[in-house]
């Protein structure tokens, strides 16, 4: 499974950072299936369509997994922009994502 | 192991074979956070660094499992069949989702295609369809097939399918579902069993249908109204379900706006409940000529909404019947009016073409001595055309055999030319110079069973003759036939009355008639009595008419007898004493109860032949005895 997410006007990205980000997952895994949902909840809440999001399942592609030297399910790898970062697990330590993807969260 | 699908290894949750899996799965693993990871429980698999296979933990395993169960679960409820097809549209696979007896699997489905199992309710143009549909690769649903399964029963199945193409896009096959919907078909049998009957009912009748709404939009409509609507044109005809037929009929125009508006006005009072029922006949015009049709609308209310029912009833036939009954009629009374055979004649063609809505009509009448068929009498609309049609006509001889009139003439059947544009029958080239028109009607003038003429009518357009029709001719030529022999009598016999009196001037000097008491009651160019002294009294009885008592009791035993006489001669003398003398001849008169009701006959002054005979025998008497002394004159009667 391969999902390419693509959020926000041309008009938006003009301005903004577009964080480019790749989830690796395994078909509907509870894990995968959790961090799928905490990775929306946090683009729709920080990145306001600001960013483009492969989702791509290892156990259909899993070339793909090895050639981006994924290593455990789910694991999410943000490409763009540097540096490139991988956060592995559900993606339910949001201020972990967050960090990872450098966003600076004005909650905390 | 296919890379592309997980080991599914399930491991006991919470075992201490659990642990131990994940305690090597820990091993395969450096990093420190997928380590921290997979001790919180936040991964569902391991990729395989060498080979890329996913290493599922237990948890994302029975996930998965779980979830195919689902799957296959609600599969399972979606259809019953699951099957695969080649390349050939054969049966590779057919697995059943549930245990149930399939409907197809029981006559040994795989190799066969779809159109070689025993299906009841495709005919050739569906599987035309249907395997076009298989060429063109397209996605297939809801194909729905009856068959009778090996218990006897009815079953009914759903067939979808799509095309499967190989990794190179090369096309493989089909696979599909199949459905077993008999239980819902049947339902639906049920339900509409007593609608389908009373639709069946309904399309059935003979007279067209169509149920309007309250504002006059067409609910539904019965087969005749479609036949009708299709063949006719006319008030209403083109409206369709979902049109608005009081539309229509107020947007008529032409010949039809006052049908239209009358169609209209009663409708509309129908369904106001102004009146229960309303009726209205009226006429179309189709490609068989024109028809006439009886509206009749009822009203109808359901759940408060009121509504009308149009019914429209062919009455063709009974109005062309009544039609040329009135022509019947109308031609006798013609017959009876006339004065003159040509009178006649152009009276009754008038009728006929005024009737029929033909342009012209000619009449042949029969020559026997000649053999041929002469022109007799016209009429003919007053346009410019067929005045010079007729003109031409004048003068034209028809042999029996030769031409409409002559074949009609030798067959004694009539003949019609519906259009002479077409068909074989009668060419154009012939048709146009003796018809004028397109169309012909010609039928024979028959008296005592003979053809004594031929009607010829002439049309642009003449619509094909039902049996009414040609009776009504038939009746037509016999009583025009009738009328002419009876003409041709009359006529002979006035000439024949005045041959005779033209003989009778010559040889008599008066006409008399006597009653049955033999007093004069007629006396027609006697200048021997004035008439007043004659009428009333016999011949015995008139002054001066000299006759011997032998010769009056002789003239009386005769008129006793009833015999004819002949030369009853007699003299009447003058105030001067000359003697003026007389022949009459008499005959009896009978009535038609052979009844004796008098005399008639006719006389003659023969004085000078008399004087003459007189003077002869004076003569003679002389020469024979000239000493004798005369005695004076004496005449014997």
């Amino acid at each position: 499974m391969v999902r390419k997410r693509k959020r926000g006007g041309e008009s938006d990205a003009v301005t903004a950072t577009v964080v480019v980000m790749a989830l690796y997952i395994t078909d509907s895994g509870p894990n995968s299936v959790r961090a799928v949902a905490n990775l929306e909840a946090i683009c729709q809440q920080h990145l306001k369509g600001n960013y483009r999001l492969e989702i791509i399942d290892v156990l259909q592609y899993p070339l793909r997994a090895l050639a981006a030297g994924i290593v455990v399910t789910p694991s999410l790898a943000k490409l763009s922009p540097l540096p490139i970062a991988t956060v592995v697990g559900n993606l339910s330590d949001k201020s972990g994502v967050l960090r990872a993807l450098g966003i600076v969260d004005s909650a905390t | 192991m296919n890379s592309a699908h997980p080991q599914l290894n399930p491991v006991p949750s919470g075992s201490g074979i659990e642990r131990d899996f994940q305690k090597a799965i820990l091993r395969l693993v450096k990093g420190g956070p997928e380590r921290q990871a997979i001790e919180a429980g936040q991964i569902d698999a391991i990729v395989d660094p060498a080979s890329g296979n996913s290493i599922l933990l237990p948890e994302a395993q029975r996930a998965l499992i779980e979830r195919k169960v689902g799957f296959r679960s609600l599969i399972g409820l979606a259809f019953d069949w699951y099957w695969e097809q080649d390349a050939c549209y054969r049966f590779v696979s057919h697995r059943g989702a549930t245990d149930d007896a399939d409907g197809m699997a029981e006559e040994g489905i795989i190799g066969k295609a779809l159109w070689d199992l025993s299906i009841d309710n495709m005919s050739e143009v569906d599987w035309r369809t249907h395997r076009q549909q298989l060429e063109w690769r397209v996605i297939f649903r809801d194909l729905e097939i009856r068959r009778v399964d090996r218990a006897g029963k009815t079953r009914y199945l759903s067939i979808s399918g799509e095309p499967i193409f190989d990794d190179r896009n090369h096309f493989k096959g089909y696979r599909g579902i199949t459905r077993d919907i008999t239980e819902r078909k049947q339902a639906e049998a049920l339900v509409q069993q007593p609608h389908r009957f009373d639709r069946a009912v309904i399309d059935a009748l003979g007279a067209s249908i169509v149920v309007l709404d309250h504002a006059g939009f067409v609910l539904s409509v019965n087969q005749a109204w479609r036949d009708f609507a299709t063949n006719h044109a006319g008030v209403g005809t083109c409206v369709a379900v979902g049109a608005n037929y009081l539309g229509a009929c107020d947007a008529a125009c032409g010949t039809e706006q006052v049908d239209g508006m009358a169609i209209a006005a009663g409708i509309r009072q129908v369904i106001g409940g102004e009146r229960a029922l309303f009726r209205y006949d009226y006429a179309c015009d189709s490609p068989t000529g024109r028809t006439w049709w009886a509206l009749s609308v009822s009203r109808m209310v359901e759940n408060g909404n009121a509504s009308a029912a149009v019914f429209c009833e062919d009455i063709t036939e009974r109005k062309r019947a009544e039609l040329l009954l009135r022509l019947e009629f109308a031609v006798a009374r013609c017959l009876a009016d006339a004065a003159t055979t040509a009178s006649a004649l152009q009276s009754v063609i008038r009728v006929i073409c005024e009737t029929q809505g033909w342009d012209c009509g000619r009449y042949f009448s029969l020559d026997r001595s000649a053999g041929v068929l002469r022109f007799d009498g016209s009429w003919g609309v007053p346009a410019a055309v067929v005045e010079e049609f007729l003109e031409k006509s004048r003068g034209m001889v028809f042999r029996p055999g030769a031409g409409l009139a002559g074949r009609v003439c030798e067959s004694g059947q009539p003949l019609w030319i519906v259009d002479g544009t077409r068909g074989a029958a009668v060419s154009q080239m012939a048709l146009a110079p003796e018809t004028g028109e397109h169309g012909a009607c010609v039928f024979p003038v028959t008296a005592d069973e003979k053809v004594i003429g031929v009607l010829a009518f002439s049309a642009g357009h003449v619509a094909e003759p039902d049996d009414r029709m040609l009776q009504a001719v038939r009746s037509i030529g016999s009583q025009l036939g009738g009328f002419l022999l009876r003409q041709r009598s009359v006529e002979a016999l006035q000439r024949s009355e005045m041959r005779f009196r033209t003989l009778n001037d010559l040889t008599s000097d008066w006409y008399w008639e006597q009653d049955s008491n033999f007093r004069f009651t007629q006396v027609v160019g006697c200048s021997a009595f004035g008439t007043a002294a004659i009428l009333g009294k016999t011949h015995w009885e008139l002054p001066n008419v000299i006759v011997t008592d032998e010769g009056w009791a002789e003239h009386k035993a005769q008129l006793a007898a009833r015999w004819s006489f002949c030369d009853f001669e007699f003299a009447i003398a003058d105030s001067d004493g000359k003697h003026a003398y007389y022949s009459v001849c008499g005959e009896p008169v009978y009535d038609d109860a052979d009844t004796f009701t008098g005399y008639c006959g006719t006389g003659v002054d023969i004085t000078k032949r008399k004087r003459a005979e007189i003077a002869l025998r004076e003569s003679e008497a002389r020469l024979r005895a000239p000493a004798a002394p005369s005695t004076g004159r004496s005449i014997r009667w």
